[in-house]
């Protein structure tokens, strides 16, 4: 019978799931929600449909990311580190640094043999994350999918000497009512989270190629303030939210293939694709 | 009879202290905006008004604190930490460490008799470790910013808060609120969560009593409760805590204005 794998990334602002056998078969991503511990199912489902495949042929699925506990169905959570490193190192085989900036966090890992080796993480503090730039996108009314062109017009980004959020977002409203141009402003927002990444990146040692990922890597702005902290250009794959995603459906691959190998029965939990319910 | 004025231009509040000899004769509060340059004036012309006296009345004029140097009619500028350590001096010679919840920082300062400070630690300029915290926490949760004091106090259930990110404090009091968790409660949670880094500074610049809280957090007095517990000792609160770096300013300008050698000490 063939194997279907899924994995199911649940972030502090995006979840995403993946169905694979050998490639990707399906990919959905939807907005995780306060009610996030209730979506993983539909997203599930939606996927499945996508797919073709009715929930009992998936062979495995692995969840991973901040919400990975509220995923009932799930025969194993994996730490995000473990999936994106796994994700990267099959779309990107030569990268030995991600850089994934998250909704609510921002992380380096280092790869060596398709494995994590070391990692840096923020995620005490919404500077150098996605948060940091939704907070100042929605203060100047710009929406944040815009925010990579417009930073393209910037003649001369605006210089921000706040690290905090809060007191950022403040200084740039004021700096626009001083007259700055709205692109100078949002390229000076991508260059401060730029800086502000690239100092945590420092206690890992960055090594070439350097990968992009994570909803950050979206935004084009952002990219290219990257690359000029960097000095080089980084890899971006096709869909950046999907890479611990992809990763936890190949670790659950692994896991099931190195079961077959020993002959050993697989440990899976009871699945119901059920919703999780709010405090249990 | 010679009057002197301190005038603290801080990043949320001014505050203009009139005195004369080394009686307070009048004051005024107000919030800074976003041009210094004109509420530093019209924070020194309230404070006038109400005394009923004009500029030429005033010998001296020292300005201090975030926006000092908007302060053009200032004869001289004086750090904050010089005009904090005098204030409290003034107002409670007891006091030997103080805490200062200011609208960017917290400032934890040791301060000997006279008024001089011996040593501090000040927090990074980060919202979560400041007033500023307060004020994001009041606005999310619709609260006036004066009664979140008297209202956590009737919290039964301390929410916990994961998070020191007043960013992600903010988020999470909103999904606290959708869950049913009951606003004093939130109010209760945020206010150990900021007493918590203040704490912390405490610890690392050691804690003499008395001790007194200054500054707009000061008047938080869900937060003072908090802290008081986890120092375990009472802290000192002053009558006006958001003056008492303009009222150091002013102490120090009458030293100033006096003639050489009947100067208080």
């Amino acid at each position: 019978m063939k194997q279907y794998f899924a994995g199911v990334d649940i972030g502090s602002t995006m979840t995403k799931v993946v169905i694979m056998d050998d490639s990707v078969l399906a990919s959905v991503i939807g907005p995780t929600g306060p009610e996030h511990r209730k979506l993983a199912n539909h997203v599930m489902e939606e996927a499945l449909k996508k797919a073709k495949l009715p929930f009992k042929d998936i062979t495995y699925v692995v969840a991973t990311g901040y919400g990975r506990i509220n995923v009932p169905f799930a025969d194993k959570q994996i730490t995000e580190i473990s999936c994106h490193a796994k994700g990267v190192a099959y779309l990107l085989p030569e990268v030995r640094t991600v850089i994934d900036i998250g909704g609510q966090d921002s992380k380096g890992i280092k790869l060596k043999d398709g494995r994590a080796v070391d990692f840096v993480m923020n995620d005490k503090c919404a500077a150098g994350t996605g948060r940091f730039l939704e907070v100042a996108a929605e203060e100047l009314g710009v929406k944040l999918q815009d925010m990579g062109k417009l930073s393209f017009e910037a003649k001369k980004a605006v210089s921000i000497s706040n690290t905090c959020t809060v007191f950022a977002t403040q200084e740039v409203v004021t700096k626009l009512s001083e007259g700055a141009a709205l692109p100078d402003i949002v390229a000076g927002l991508h260059e401060a989270i730029a800086t502000r990444v690239y100092s945590m990146l420092r206690r890992i040692k960055i090594e070439r190629e350097v990968a992009l990922t994570g909803g950050g890597a979206k935004n084009i702005g952002l990219v290219r303030a990257l690359e000029a902290k960097l000095g080089f250009a980084v890899q971006v794959p096709p869909e950046p939210l999907l890479t611990g995603a992809i990763g936890a459906a190949l670790l659950g691959r692994d896991i099931v293939k190195e079961a077959e190998k020993k002959g050993i029965p697989l440990t899976k939990a009871e699945r119901r694709l059920t919703e999780a319910s709010l405090f249990t | 009879m010679k009057y002197v004025i301190g005038v603290d231009i801080g990043s949320a509040f001014s505050k203009a202290v009139v005195i004369s000899g080394d009686k307070v004769v009048s004051h005024h509060v107000m919030p800074s905006g976003g041009n210094y340059r004109l509420t530093a004036k019209a924070v020194v012309e309230k404070a006038l008004a109400k005394a009923k006296l004009s500029s030429k009345d005033v010998g001296y004029v020292i300005a201090t604190g975030y926006g000092a140097t908007n302060a053009t009619t200032a004869d001289e500028v004086v750090t904050d930490l010089s005009c904090q350590g005098r204030g409290v001096a003034y107002l409670f010679p007891s006091a030997r460490t103080a805490i200062d919840i200011g609208g960017q920082f917290t400032r934890v300062f040791r301060v000997n008799e006279k008024g001089k400070v011996t040593a501090f630690v000040q927090s990074e300029k980060c919202a979560a470790g400041s007033g500023r915290f307060l004020q994001v926490i009041a606005k999310v949760l619709q609260v006036d910013l004066k009664d979140i004091g008297e209202l956590s106090l009737k919290s039964k259930n301390k929410v916990d808060f994961n998070t020191g990110c007043a960013v992600f404090a903010e988020s999470e009091a909103v999904s606290r609120v959708a869950e049913g968790a009951k606003k004093e409660d939130i109010l209760a949670g945020l206010h150990r969560t900021l007493a918590a880094k203040i704490q912390s500074m405490v610890e690392r610049v050691g804690l003499e009593p008395d001790c007194v809280v200054v500054g707009g957090g000061a008047k938080d007095i869900g937060l003072v409760r908090d802290l008081e517990k986890s120092l375990g000792c009472k802290l000192l609160l002053p009558e006006e805590p958001q003056t008492v770096a303009a009222l150091g300013a002013a102490l120090l300008a009458e030293e100033k204005a006096a003639p050489s050698g009947s100067a208080k000490k």
